[in-house]
């Protein structure tokens, strides 16, 4: 019996051995099954803390300086992770994240246009006080030095309050100045006025049309604009060649530079602004800021009229096209708008009778442009110029003791018309009161005394009458 | 609306457009009442558009050089140089102010300023 103890031993032994190795074979694969899981975990947890930092490295900055939407955003840098919760999250802090920048950059640009807005007004309000002080200034003195330093001041601060304007108008302004109808001659010229190198611009053709009252300034303003960039982009020994012509149904100021043109991406860029197909983003102009286009586009989305920039001039650098439609556009009357609204109608019959009025020779074709009219907008012209086909009046527009009749008040300078109308009914009275008491001192003597004056004296002796 | 005074409307083309950024005349001949006479038989092509509302002010007959600044609505001064020009090109000649006329007797003055002051 002893002998069967080994056997059974030896048994037991076996069948745990057997028991031991299978168990150990599983356990190895359940240990490799394990390390298999656990490192598929660490890896998606290695890629998702990847994916945090490539967010907050790459994604949102590129949220916060993308300029507009159209760039395509950097996606997930792991695409095993699209389609998961966590994904979802990331693309939801995304979201908010871009709402927010959003905002933030619209408030940012509200308050930065409010800000450069009412600054602007200021500016624009000073440089206009200052261009009456400069005018007044001129008028004031006869000497040429003087002028010549005023000249100089004027030029400054027109320069300066166009800068002023432009600014504005980008930040959701108006131009500011409310002009009479004037002609387009005028018009290019007064844009022509507030660049820096005003002498190297040629204004050829004079188009016989105006430009209606409201859109005086702007398209001044874009004009001035167009003009600066021409002027700028060329050398100062080439001229800038300005032509007005008349088409079908408006007017076109066409501006060719000699300069060095732009290329086709800037081509691209300044067609974008002038269409009005890129919006407007004040803090984003460049440095320097590049006000030029944005501002000629907002005007002319506003105005309704149009610039073209895409064509090369025939002197290699660039031709601009501004083209104003007919609603921006109006005929001023033979005389032009600078002398009906002043001449009253009784005096155009004076002076038809007048011996010394001979007729005019040169109809005038109303394109000379020359300082804008004074006179009070629309209403005027009509009653002044037709009648009688005297293509002039100017003299008895500005001297100083005109400008009474009943028809055609000046309300515009009613302060100091005023005085000059009083001081004309007393030369006036003073005029005939010497005449009477001439007359009646020497009773055969000529009632007009002293020696004749010269022809065109005389009415202006008649003129004092009415008002006495 | 009101209608802006004629000096704001003046502040479209500025002095310096006007004369091309001169300030001296080419002659120092003009005063304010110096009379100026256009020849009729100069060519107004290729002037500037102040000239040739100058050169059509005057072809109505003489004015003295304010009455063309005033008409023209420039600085006196401004209008000088323009002046300058026209008479240097031919357009223009000048002649002296006509001496006054033989002015009234005091008493006739005196007459009248009474005649005034009653009146006013």
């Amino acid at each position: 019996m002893s002998h069967h103890i080994p056997e059974v031993v030896i048994w037991c032994l076996a069948i745990a051995l057997t028991v031991a190795v299978v168990l150990l074979m599983r356990q190895r694969t359940i240990t490799t099954g394990v390390r298999r899981r656990a490192d598929q975990l660490e890896d998606g947890l290695r890629a998702r803390d990847e994916e945090i930092g490539h967010l907050v490295r790459v994604r949102l900055p590129a949220v916060a300086d993308s300029a507009d939407q159209s760039v395509p955003l950097p996606g997930l840098l792991d695409e095993r992770l699209a389609g998961t919760v966590f994904a979802q999250g990331m693309q939801s802090v995304m979201e908010l994240f871009t709402r927010a920048v959003d905002k933030a950059q619209a408030r940012a640009d509200q308050s930065a246009k409010a800000a450069l807005k009412a600054s602007m007004r200021s500016l624009q309000g000073l440089a206009h006080e200052q261009q009456l002080a400069i005018s007044d200034m001129q008028d004031r003195h006869d000497n040429p030095d003087v002028l010549r330093d005023l000249l100089e001041i004027d030029h400054a601060n027109s320069q300066f309050g166009r800068r002023a304007q432009a600014i504005a108008v980008l930040c959701g302004s108006w131009p500011g100045r409310q002009r009479v109808a004037s002609p387009l001659t005028d018009v290019v010229r007064g844009a022509t006025s507030r660049i820096r190198d005003y002498r190297r611009v040629r204004v050829h053709s004079q188009a016989d049309v105006a430009v209606v009252s409201r859109a005086v300034e702007p398209v001044v303003l874009a004009v001035a604009e167009l003009l600066d960039n021409a002027a700028r982009h060329s050398q100062p020994n080439t001229t800038v060649e300005v032509s007005l012509q008349p088409v079908h149904n408006g007017a076109c100021i066409v501006i060719d530079d000699a300069g060095v043109g732009m290329d086709g991406q800037e081509v691209q860029q300044a067609v974008a602004f002038l269409t009005g197909r890129r919006t407007v983003d004040v803090s984003r102009l460049g440095d320097p800021p590049q006000f030029g286009f944005p501002v000629i586009g907002v005007l002319a989305a506003r105005y309704g009229f149009s610039v073209s920039v895409d064509t090369r001039s025939p002197y290699g650098g660039v031709r601009t096209v501004v083209f104003l439609p007919s609603s921006l556009l109006t005929q001023l009357d033979v005389d032009g708008p600078d002398t009906t609204p002043l001449a009253p109608p009784s005096r155009q019959s004076t002076r038809s009778q007048r011996p010394g009025g001979r007729p005019h020779p040169r109809p005038v074709e109303r394109t000379h442009p020359g300082p804008v009219p004074p006179a009070p907008d629309a209403p005027p012209p009509v009653t002044g110029s037709t009648a009688g086909g005297l293509p002039k009046r100017r003299r008895r527009q500005p001297a100083a003791g005109h400008g009474r009749t009943p028809s055609a008040p000046l309300p515009a300078e009613a302060p100091q018309e005023r005085t000059a109308e009083e001081t004309a009914r007393r030369m006036g009275a003073f005029a005939r009161g010497t005449r009477n008491g001439r007359a009646d001192r020497h009773q055969g003597l000529d009632r007009h005394e002293g020696p004749a004056r010269h022809p065109d004296r005389a009415p202006g002796e008649d003129e004092g009458n009415p008002y006495a | 609306m009101t209608p802006p005074a004629p000096r704001h409307e003046r502040g479209l083309v500025r002095p310096y457009v006007v004369t091309d950024g001169r300030s001296h005349p080419t002659r120092n001949t003009f005063d304010l009442v110096t009379l100026v006479m256009a020849h009729e038989d100069r060519p107004l092509g290729g002037l500037s558009p102040e000239k040739r509302r100058l050169m059509e002010l005057c072809l109505g007959g003489a004015l003295s050089v304010a009455e063309i600044a005033g008409h023209l609505m420039l600085p006196v001064s401004v209008t000088k140089v323009l002046l300058g020009d026209l008479v240097d090109s031919g357009h223009l000649s000048t002649r002296a102010p006509i001496p006054s006329a033989q002015l009234p007797e005091a008493q006739i003055l005196q007459e009248v300023l009474d005649g005034l002051r009653a009146r006013l």
